[in-house]
C-alpha cells in the first residue's frame, strides 16, 4: 500500500523507505531514487533528489504541505488511508452539498427534515460579488445544514448533508 | 533632498492593503505621521502594524467600513490629522466625500472636486475633451437628432459598435462591418435594448479592433502647471481587470508616445488639473481616443516611479500642500523599462475564482530594480472580504527583454505559501511569445486560454514535490523508520 499525495485533484502513490542513513523515493508506477532533505533554516532548505540539489521552501497545515518548488508554490494534500476510508461512505457522495468557491451564506433556504428533490435550491451564497444558488444533488431529506446566513466558507466547505430515502 | 515644509503634519490613510503601507512609506519619508484605519479583519496587516497610529473602524462588511466617509471623517478629526490620503478605489473618487473633507478643514490629497466630478460622469467627461479638441471615438447619439441618426452613422464608418443607450455588460451590443448591414443591426439592438432595458434608444461609436489600453499620468500644481510622466500599457486585462502593466508601451512609436502624451497634458490642462491623475485612451489601427480620466493615484503607478524616479506619493502631498511642482515637462526623463506584475488570490485554472487560506510562508525576492508593494503578512488570512490583489511585483531593467527575464525571476523567487495565487499564470503570461513581442490587446487573454489553465506539471518537478512532501509527512517518514532497510531494498515491498 503506497502513501497518498493529492496535487490538484490527482492521486499520487508514493513509499519511502531507508536506504543507509537516508531515504528512498518509490513513485507509484514509476521513478525511484535517493532523496534527502536538509533545512538551512525553518521552512526552507534543499532537497537533494538523485544526486540533484534544489532550493524548496515549505510550510505544513495540517495535512497540507505547502511547497515552493521550482519558480512556483503547490499545495499537496496527505491522504490518510483509514480517513479516507472512513469518509469514502458517506462524506464524498451525492448526499451533501459542498462549496463551489469560497463566499459567504446569503440565505438558507430549507431546514433539517425538509423533503427536497433534486434541484431545489438548497441556500444561496454570494462569491465574487455574484449570488449562486446551491441546489440538492440528489432527492433527499435534509439532515443537516452546517451554516447559517452571513458565514463565510473556504472552496469545497460542507454546506448541507441530505439523508437518502431509500439509502 | 530636505523636507519641503507642509502646513500639516499628519496623514490619514484612507485605504488598506498595499496602498496604505505604499503611502506610509512616504510620509515615513517627507516626516509626517501616519494614521491608518482598519477594519478588524484586517488587524494583522502591514499598515496596521507600520503606521504611526492605527484606529479600528466598523461596518455592516469589512468594505462597507472603508467606504463609509462621515466614520472615516469622524476618525480623521479626532486624530486631529491633517490631510487625508484616499489611496485608490473605496472613496478616493468619491466627490462628496471629498467636499466634506475639505469642509471639515482637512487637505484632501487629490484633486479639486469640480475635477473629480466632471470626471467622474462619463458622458460629461467625453463632452468636455470633444469641445476642447481632443480624440474622442467618433460617435452618433441617436437622441441629438433620431431623424438623422443612421445618416450620422454611416458618416464614422465602418466599424462600428452599437449598443444600447441605457446598456451595460454588453447586452445588445452589434458589430458592423459592413454598413450595409447597419439597419438590420439596429433593428436587432433596438429590440433587445426594449426587452433587456426596457429603452430601445441607441448609441453607435467607431469600433476599435483589437485595441491597446494605453494611460498616461499626469500631475498638475495649484498654480495651473501641468506635466506628463509618459505613458502606461495596460492592456493585459481579464474581466476589465489590468493584470500586468509596463512603459513605455511596446506599442507605440516615438512620434505616437509624444502625441498620446501631450494630448493626456492637454486634457488635464484643459480642466484645471491638480494634483496626480490618469488619463486612459484606447488605441488601435494607429488612432487613439479619450477613454476616461481617473482622479487618483492608480495602482500601476510604480512603473512610472520606476522610469522616472519620482515619488508620486510624495509629489501629490507637496501638491495638495499648495507646493509648486519643482520640475517643468523637459527636466521629466523616463529611462529604462518597467513592469507590475499583479499578484492576486485567484485561480486562473478556475474561471479566476477567488482563493482563500492563510499566509504561512512569506519572503519576498531582492535584487537591484526589483520592488514589492505588499499588503500581506505572515500569519494573515486572505479572505474573500475584499478585491483578491495581495502584492505588486514591480521591476526595472535598461530594456524591455531584460525586464521581463528580471520579471520572471522576480515571480519565481517571491515565496507565498498558504493560499493559491495567480503567480505561475504571470509567469506564463511574460514567458508567452505573444507578449514577448509586445502584441497585446484587451482581447490577448480571451483569446489565448491556454495561458490561463497552463500544461501539466513535468516529472521532474512532480518527483521534487512528491519528494518533499514524504520527508515532511510524519507517518510516511515513520512507516519508513519502521522498516528495516533490508526488506526496503526489495522492490515491490508491501506490508
Amino acid at each position: 500500500m503506497y502513501h497518498r499525495f493529492d496535487l490538484d485533484g490527482k492521486a499520487n502513490g508514493v513509499w519511502l523507505s531507508r536506504l543507509g542513513n537516508g531515504y528512498q523515493l518509490q513513485v507509484e508506477g514509476g521513478w525511484h531514487g535517493a532523496v534527502a532533505l536538509a533545512e538551512d533554516r525553518p521552512g526552507q532548505g534543499h532537497l537533494t533528489i538523485d544526486g540533484e540539489r534544489v532550493p524548496v521552501a515549505y510550510a505544513l497545515d495540517g495535512d497540507v504541505i505547502h511547497i515552493h518548488c521550482g519558480g512556483r508554490a503547490y499545495a499537496l494534500h496527505y491522504v490518510d488511508p483509514l480517513a479516507a476510508f472512513a469518509r469514502a461512505g458517506d462524506d464524498s457522495g451525492l448526499n451533501v452539498a459542498r462549496a463551489p468557491m469560497p463566499g459567504v451564506v446569503v440565505a438558507v433556504k430549507v431546514a433539517p427534515g425538509d423533503e427536497v428533490l433534486a434541484g431545489t435550491v438548497l441556500m444561496v451564497i454570494e462569491s465574487m460579488k455574484l449570488e449562486t444558488s446551491i441546489r440538492a444533488p440528489q432527492d433527499g431529506i435534509v439532515e443537516k445544514i452546517h451554516v447559517k446566513a452571513g458565514d463565510s466558507f473556504d472552496r469545497d466547505a460542507l454546506l448541507a448533508t441530505l439523508l437518502q430515502e431509500n439509502g | 533632498m530636505g523636507r519641503p515644509s507642509l502646513p500639516f503634519d499628519s496623514v490619514l490613510i484612507a485605504n488598506r492593503g498595499e496602498i496604505a503601507v505604499r503611502i506610509i512609506r512616504t510620509l515615513r519619508e517627507l516626516g509626517l505621521r501616519s494614521i491608518v484605519v482598519y477594519h478588524e479583519v484586517d488587524a494583522l496587516a502591514p499598515a496596521v502594524a507600520l503606521a504611526d497610529e492605527a484606529i479600528r473602524i466598523t461596518g455592516r462588511t469589512p468594505v462597507a467600513a472603508y467606504l463609509d466617509g462621515d466614520q472615516i471623517l469622524t476618525v480623521a478629526k479626532e486624530a486631529k490629522a491633517g490631510a487625508l490620503h484616499p489611496g485608490y478605489g473605496f472613496l478616493s473618487e468619491n466627490a462628496s466625500f471629498a467636499r466634506a473633507v475639505e469642509a471639515a478643514g482637512i487637505v484632501f490629497v487629490g484633486p479639486g472636486v469640480d475635477a473629480i466630478e466632471l470626471m467622474g460622469d462619463k458622458i460629461r467627461a467625453r463632452a468636455f475633451v470633444a469641445k476642447n479638441g481632443f480624440p474622442v471615438a467618433p460617435s452618433a447619439i441617436e437622441e441629438d437628432a433620431p431623424s438623422t441618426f443612421l445618416q450620422r452613422a454611416r458618416a464614422i464608418g465602418a466599424p462600428l459598435l452599437v449598443k444600447p443607450s441605457a446598456g451595460g455588460g454588453g447586452k445588445g451590443m452589434r458589430i458592423v462591418r459592413d454598413l450595409d448591414l447597419l439597419e438590420d443591426a439596429v433593428t436587432e439592438a433596438r429590440s433587445e435594448g426594449e426587452r433587456y432595458f426596457g429603452d430601445g434608444r441607441l448609441y453607435i461609436e467607431r469600433f476599435v479592433e483589437r485595441p491597446r489600453h494605453i494611460e498616461v499620468q499626469v500631475l498638475g500644481d495649484a498654480m495651473g502647471n501641468v506635466v506628463h510622466l509618459y505613458e502606461r500599457e495596460c492592456s493585459v486585462q481579464r474581466r476589465f481587470q489590468k493584470i500586468i502593466e509596463e512603459t513605455p508601451s511596446p506599442g507605440l512609436t516615438a512620434e505616437e508616445r509624444e502625441r498620446i502624451c501631450a494630448t493626456a497634458a492637454g486634457i488635464a490642462r484643459a480642466a484645471g488639473y491638480r494634483n496626480a491623475g490618469t488619463v486612459e485612451f484606447i488605441y488601435g489601427g494607429g488612432a487613439f481616443y479619450f477613454l476616461e480620466m481617473n482622479t487618483r493615484l492608480q495602482v500601476e503607478h510604480p512603473v512610472t516611479e520606476m522610469t522616472t524616479g519620482l515619488d508620486l506619493v510624495a509629489e501629490q502631498i507637496k501638491i495638495a500642500a499648495g507646493l509648486p511642482l519643482e520640475f517643468n515637462q523637459a527636466q521629466v526623463t523616463s529611462s529604462g523599462h518597467s513592469i507590475e506584475a499583479r499578484l492576486y488570490a485567484e485561480a486562473p485554472d478556475r474561471d479566476f475564482a477567488p482563493t482563500t487560506g492563510k499566509v504561512l510562508a512569506l519572503r519576498y525576492p531582492e535584487g537591484d530594480g526589483v520592488r514589492i508593494d505588499s499588503g500581506i503578512a505572515q500569519g494573515q488570512s486572505i479572505t474573500t472580504a475584499f478585491d483578491p490583489m495581495l502584492a505588486k511585483i514591480i521591476v526595472h531593467a535598461p530594456s524591455r527583454d531584460e525586464a521581463i527575464v528580471k520579471a520572471r525571476e522576480a515571480i519565481a523567487n517571491f515565496v507565498f505559501l498558504g493560499c493559491e495565487s495567480n503567480a505561475a499564470f504571470l509567469s506564463r503570461i511574460l514567458g508567452d511569445d505573444l507578449f514577448k513581442a509586445g502584441a497585446v490587446h484587451t482581447g490577448y487573454l480571451d483569446e489565448n486560454p491556454a495561458i490561463a489553465t497552463g500544461g501539466a506539471d513535468d516529472d521532474a518537478i512532480m518527483r521534487q514535490l512528491l519528494a518533499v512532501a514524504a520527508l515532511l509527512t510524519r507517518p510516511v517518514r515513520d512507516a519508513a523508520d519502521a522498516v528495516p532497510p533490508l526488506h526496503a531494498r526489495l522492490q515491490g515491498w508491501r506490508n
